[in-house]
């Protein structure tokens, strides 16, 4: 959030409220903001400042060398002396806990103040002149917090009821960080997700967020065992972050302070979420801020589950590739992408020779052994573009995409000779295989069948063998 | 309402429609619409009009502020949408990163002839 966002308020108006109330006073006026820079503008020229600056504005470098050194001392109101002679009081604006600025209310004429009666009905004048600005700064400081409060509420119930509805992990994970970094204005959010025993930035947004993601952080790292260890969030300056992989290429400004909520909820943990610790965030906001995480924390760990049941109904779970439901939706996508783009298409159907027998002779697991390295044999034989399925018991199917039938029989080869020459448990393993390019009008089944057909036929010539179909 | 008033108006609700078109197509609507509160509140606390802007899941309106502006002609309405603009670019610049924000900034500069240049004092 920018610093003066809470006093944002028209300065040409501020300026004709702040013109009036010096003349009604007989008074000059000028405010600086909390960093000791000029808010507005002298209210009445000030003949001594006109003669240094030939105008009104405060533009003289000594002059505001002189104003925001005294602005940085002075603690509730003071009396000085201005470089040029004059003399003036001093006040600091807003609360103990939310400074807005500093008030400098000098005597509209030339004076030095030396008589006492006159200084003190000077002072008197200036004191009335600091408690009015000062009640009217505080209400529009209530007022633009109301509204951002009301902000923040109303975005978090609409989030709150989006967040419930979405399951998608990718858009839960946008909607959080877009979210955070809109109502806060926070310069960088990030949320890290469990994956056993670390965590994993999946989203990062803001000053270099995207340098975050895909960052593995350890559950054992001291920090993260720190943030973990207690349901607040922790404090933690970007200097003490930069032992964390990812935040050393971060240039977020030396000091910046970011906040890290672990995300829990009651299957555990789900994860972190980091905001660049946003200004003038009181103790309302920390609550609404909470909410919101709470919010977040349950809607990732849905979309978290959903996301995993999805993958595991979709995946083999003894190979790891897709398995014969999903194939048909596959392969079915890929047909149409060949014949829309006229690109080839072509399918491997490959079948473990005797192993009804090795499972029999060496049990099931020995069995599961081989299918799993046979799968990584597969994985190892082709491009991250194809496609390979578990399609039965010791079947196999890949899809190639882009590959004429010879091409493919040339990748079913080197996989074949992959799985004889690898030392298996127990015994010598060998595969068969078919390969089937696709045909204009080819559907799913008719592919699949050429290709199985064709294995048929690499076993009818005794196995350990590769068919392409001729058709 | 005069044809003057109407160009004016026009002109930024052509702006501010293409610059919500081109930001939910990477945003989505839900977080073009909150950014887009987010920066009325903001300009809100100095130009109470801009709470007249209508948008929703299907866009941005100004025809309030038109009817506003017919009845008060003294408006400074070129100081609020631009003030309305660089809050927003600012704020899609955290969100998107500043390659694809200023891509954004850019493709809109060179339609309206400038406007976004200006509104950064370029």
């Amino acid at each position: 959030m920018h610093p003066n966002l809470l006093l944002n308020i028209s300065v040409r108006y501020w300026q004709d409220f702040q013109d009036t109330l010096a003349r009604a006073m007989n008074a000059n006026v000028y405010i600086f903001d909390a960093n000791g820079d000029p808010f507005s503008r002298f209210s009445l020229p000030a003949e001594l400042c006109q003669e240094v600056n030939k105008g009104r504005e405060l533009r003289n470098e000594k002059c505001i060398d002189f104003y925001r050194s005294a602005c940085g001392s002075t603690e509730d109101k003071d009396m000085l002396t201005c470089p040029y002679g004059l003399k003036l009081c001093a006040y600091r604006l807003g609360s103990y806990a939310q400074k807005i600025g500093y008030l400098i209310v000098a005597p509209a004429g030339h004076t030095t103040l030396m008589e006492r009666e006159e200084e003190i009905a000077f002072i008197t004048k200036a004191h009335n002149v600091y408690r009015t600005i000062n009640e009217v700064f505080n209400a529009i400081l209530e007022r633009n917090l109301l509204g951002l409060r009301r902000l923040e509420l109303n975005s978090i119930y609409e989030i709150s009821r989006l967040m419930t509805s979405i399951v998608e992990l990718d858009r839960v994970l946008e909607l959080i960080t877009n979210s955070l970094i809109i109502i806060y204005q926070a310069d960088l959010c990030f949320v890290g997700l469990r994956e056993g025993d670390k965590i994993r930035v999946a989203q990062g947004k803001g000053v270099r967020g995207n340098l975050l993601i895909g960052k593995e952080w350890p559950l054992v790292h001291p920090l993260i065992e720190r943030i973990f260890s207690k349901v607040e969030p922790s404090s933690l300056s970007i200097e003490e972050l930069k032992v964390l992989p990812g935040f050393t290429g971060t240039d977020a400004a030396p000091g910046t302070e970011i906040m890290v909520y672990p995300l829990w909820t009651a299957l555990g943990i789900v994860g972190l979420l980091g905001i660049a610790a946003p200004v003038s965030l009181g103790d309302n906001g920390s609550k609404n801020l909470q909410i919101y995480i709470n919010f977040a924390a349950v809607a990732l760990a849905n979309a978290t589950l959903i996301r995993r049941l999805e993958r595991e109904a979709e995946t083999d779970f003894l190979t790891g590739f897709l398995n014969r439901r999903v194939l048909r939706d596959v392969l079915a996508t890929e047909l149409q992408r060949a014949a829309r783009y006229g690109y080839h298409l072509s399918v491997i159907f490959l079948d473990i020779d005797d192993f009804k027998v090795y499972n029999d002779t060496f049990g099931h697991l020995a069995g599961d052994v081989v299918l799993q390295k046979t799968a990584e044999l597969i994985k190892n034989s082709i491009r991250t573009t194809d496609i390979a399925c578990r399609y039965g018991g010791e079947e196999f199917i890949i899809v190639l995409p882009g590959t004429k039938g010879g091409d493919a029989a040339k990748v079913a080869e080197r996989i074949r000779k992959s799985i004889e020459i690898n030392p298996f448990p127990h015994r010598r393993i060998t595969a068969s295989l078919g390969v089937a390019q696709a045909k204009k009008n080819d559907s799913v089944d008719s592919l699949l069948a050429r290709a199985d057909q064709a294995c048929y036929q690499a076993k009818e010539r005794g196995k350990n063998y590769l068919y392409l179909d001729p058709s | 309402m005069s044809e003057i008033i109407e160009k004016r108006i026009g002109h930024y609700e052509t702006l501010l429609r293409e610059m919500w078109t081109a930001s939910s197509k990477y945003l989505g609507t839900f977080s073009v619409n909150l950014l887009v509160e987010r920066v009325v509140w903001e300009v809100s606390l100095e130009y109470k009009e801009i709470e007249l802007l209508q948008y929703d899941q299907n866009g941005i309106s100004c025809a309030k502020m038109a009817a506003r502006l017919e009845e008060n002609p003294d408006l400074p309405v070129e100081d609020m949408f631009m003030k309305f603009i660089t809050r927003y670019v600012e704020i899609l610049a955290r969100l998107l990163g500043h390659e694809r924000a200023e891509e954004i900034r850019k493709k809109l500069d060179e339609e309206f002839a400038g406007d976004l240049s200006a509104s950064r004092g370029e």
